[in-house]
């Protein structure tokens, strides 16, 4: 009966957690999944079975070649450039100097900021008729007309880049600090010891040794900015013509302005299977260099 | 000990979800009236309590539920009930066309007291005809039309608008006046981006549908009213980016004295009062002689739940209840509206003369065809179009495709 208990018992507590996430995961996977080969009507009742209808007609939009390349343009250029500048960001921290505990807690602050609020004050300051970046270089003398920050699609995305940048740095900061506090100094002192360089310490030492914490960091990054709605959403809502949307406002669209819930599933099951090969591929890849 | 508290934990959390499935409908007797309505502004919500309380204290045997929601979240809301089978009794929203074609609502009739539905001007209830019935009631409408800076106008020396020469040439004017004044403000978002093809469209004679309902997207006329908006901001006449920059901002603008016209809802009065603003309102400047203004409407319609004779008879009380004289032009005045019952505009009109001349104007709105199945697709369609010839692509073909794939599907 003991005996029997013990095998039962861990089963038992990580019940909860199972029906949790059956019930907030796999449910919903699974519906989308269904929603995604059915025919569903405007108002969300499926009416019945549509086969690979939802996706050819999603594929066979013109729009969604574009859309795919600024998912990925957005993805690649918001995780690269946001681990580079977190991780210099970390080294920085990482040292000892005066007020480094002010700094650390400033550096949260973009990260604990709605992003609605973020991507709204970004585009407040950078719009060209009542932006405050122009007021303010009108008032210094710099410039005598307002500049047009956004005249193309593209200078827009950019921007929407940078405020994506702008709060993921942190997050990358903290994870790296976490794993740069856990390596022992006297590895460097002895590589001090052995007349190791700075660039020779940070590419033996410290980046090896951090490497796990980026591939978290890196990992959970792709999932969420690849996902991210908020900032473009705020800022451009994809405009113009489809110019500036990623998936997820692509797909946000379909389902809640065109009413075809259907596609709007298939875009998102077409990007879940995307992001599931991405994810894995990085984590299988960094994980094998590791066990090296 | 510490195990089986963890234990009486883990199951109390599991009941708990279980619980969170259940819901209970109360079943004192009363008939139970279930309502999802549209968030206008700050006021509603607390316009909707006061409501239930009276309603309620006047028939003690309906047990009514206000659930006030969102625009943004509002058709998602209301789709999540369908699919659960837990559609409301009454909802009040924008469109109806969908609920319809999926056979969801009741006509009418059904469930509105004759004497309530000849308050409503016939043209509204058109509005809301599909195949000769009529599914949906309007509650609210609100119309637009040119509000102008009468300060920066006069400094200019320029005349108001009413042709589209006079536009062009009154947006030179202003623009050498100063340029650092945006002569002209265009919304082409996706938020608003169809009032835009609506607004130069109808003035050019053309339009979403033909007089018999079928689709004209890339009429003559259309391709000419569209090329002449974006020529405006090709110009240099108009607030630099309109396909992102949403009315609301072209409001700012306008509120802060930077922009010298735009077109605009009633709703614009009171905050360019508030921002001191020497405003006027005029018609929308038309290419044809006849100023067209752009209406929207917003419903109540009933959901098919298969009512009893008792709910029924509820369900038309609440309507006698809502359309009462005082009540509807209280709640039309709430949120700075305009009435779609004739006996609302009359009392509306008595009371303010400004009203009055918007009261006129609504009653010669034009409405966008959301009756019509394909208006989801059609919307978002003319706003890329619109988008699209911004980018510098041509309008003719922007329109013939979206003909093409609208009237071809």
């Amino acid at each position: 009966m003991k005996k029997k208990w013990r095998t039962a018992e861990p089963y038992l507590w990580i019940l909860p957690s199972v029906i949790l996430m059956a019930i907030f995961i796999i449910v919903p996977i699974f519906y989308v999944f269904k929603m995604a080969v059915s025919d569903v009507s405007k108002t969300g009742k499926i009416r019945g079975f549509a086969g690979f209808e939802n996706f050819s007609s999603v594929l066979s939009d013109a729009s969604f070649g574009m859309v795919m390349k600024n998912t990925l343009i957005w993805t690649v250029a918001v995780v690269g450039l946001s681990t580079i500048l977190g991780f210099m960001l970390a080294l920085i921290l990482n040292n000892k100097f005066r007020g480094r505990k002010i700094a650390r807690a400033i550096v949260v602050f973009p990260w604990a900021t709605t992003l609605v609020i973020q991507a709204s004050v970004w585009n407040f300051i950078i719009n060209t008729d009542y932006g405050t970046l122009n007021t303010l270089l009108l008032r210094l003398g710099i410039i005598h007309q307002a500049i047009n920050w956004t005249p193309t699609p593209a200078a827009y995305f950019a921007w929407e880049i940078a405020c994506g940048i702008f709060v993921t740095i942190p997050f990358v900061t903290f994870t790296v600090l976490s794993g740069l506090q856990s390596i022992d100094n006297s590895f460097y002192e002895a590589a001090t010891v052995d007349g190791a360089n700075y660039w020779q310490k940070l590419f033996k030492i410290t980046i090896p040794l951090v490497r796990p914490s980026l591939t978290v960091s890196t990992v959970l990054n792709i999932i969420y900015v690849f996902n991210s709605f908020p900032i473009i959403w705020t800022m451009t809502k994809g405009d113009p013509a489809n110019h500036t949307d990623t998936l997820v406002t692509y797909l946000y669209k379909l389902a809640f302005y065109n009413g075809r819930q259907g596609e709007a599933a298939a875009v998102s099951v077409i990007g879940f299977l995307f992001l599931l090969i991405c994810a894995s591929a990085y984590m299988i890849s960094t994980l094998k260099k590791e066990g090296k | 000990m510490k195990k089986f508290v963890a234990l009486l934990l883990a199951l109390t959390m599991i009941l708990a979800l279980g619980a969170c499935g259940n819901s209970d409908k109360a079943s004192d007797g009363k008939v139970e009236l279930n309502v999802i309505a549209a968030q206008y502004g700050t006021n509603t919500a607390a316009w909707w309590d006061n409501f239930v309380k009276e309603f309620e204290a006047e028939y003690e045997n309906i047990d009514l539920n206000v659930e006030v929601v969102s625009w943004n979240d509002i058709s998602t809301k209301v789709n999540t009930r369908i699919s659960n089978d837990e559609a409301p009794d009454i909802l009040n929203i924008d469109v109806f066309a969908d609920y319809q074609a999926d056979g969801l609502l009741l006509p009418a009739k059904d469930y509105v007291s004759e004497e309530t539905y000849n308050k409503m001007y016939p043209a509204f209830l058109e509005q809301s005809e599909i195949d000769g019935t009529v599914w949906a009631i309007p509650d609210l409408a609100s119309a637009r039309a040119l509000y102008y800076n009468v300060d920066i106008l006069k400094a200019a020396d320029v005349e108001v608008p009413t042709t589209w020469d006079e536009l062009t040439a009154a947006c030179k004017a202003l623009k050498e006046y100063d340029s650092n004044i945006y002569p002209w403000g265009i919304d082409m978002t996706t938020d608003e981006g169809q009032a835009a093809f609506a607004y130069y469209t109808w003035n050019n004679g053309g339009g979403f549908v033909d007089e018999d309902g079928n689709w004209t997207l890339n009429s003559a006329e259309n391709v000419e009213a569209i090329e002449y908006a974006i020529g405006l901001v090709n110009a240099g006449y108009t607030n630099t980016d309109p396909a992102t920059e949403t009315r609301y901002a072209l409001q700012d603008l306008f509120c802060a004295g930077q922009l010298a016209m735009m077109i605009a809802p009633n709703q614009l009065s009171g905050l360019a009062k508030a921002a001191n603003i020497n405003f006027a309102v005029a018609e929308i400047p038309s290419n044809t002689g006849e100023s067209v203004s752009a209406g929207v409407m917003d419903r109540f319609m009933c959901f098919d739940n298969g009512y009893s004779d008792e709910e029924l008879e509820a369900i038309k009380t609440f309507f006698d209840f809502f359309y009462d004289d005082a009540r509807y032009s209280d709640w039309v005045i709430m949120e700075d509206f305009l009435p779609a019952t004739s006996t609302g505009g009359e009392i509306m009109a008595a009371a303010d003369e400004s009203a009055a001349a918007w009261v006129d104007i609504v009653g010669s709105s034009k409405f966008y065809p959301t009756a019509k199945a394909e208006w989801a697709d059609v919307k978002q369609g003319v706003i890329k179009a619109e988008q699209t010839a911004l980018l510098g692509g041509s309008v003719k073909d922007a329109l013939d495709e979206l003909q093409a794939q609208i009237a071809g599907s």
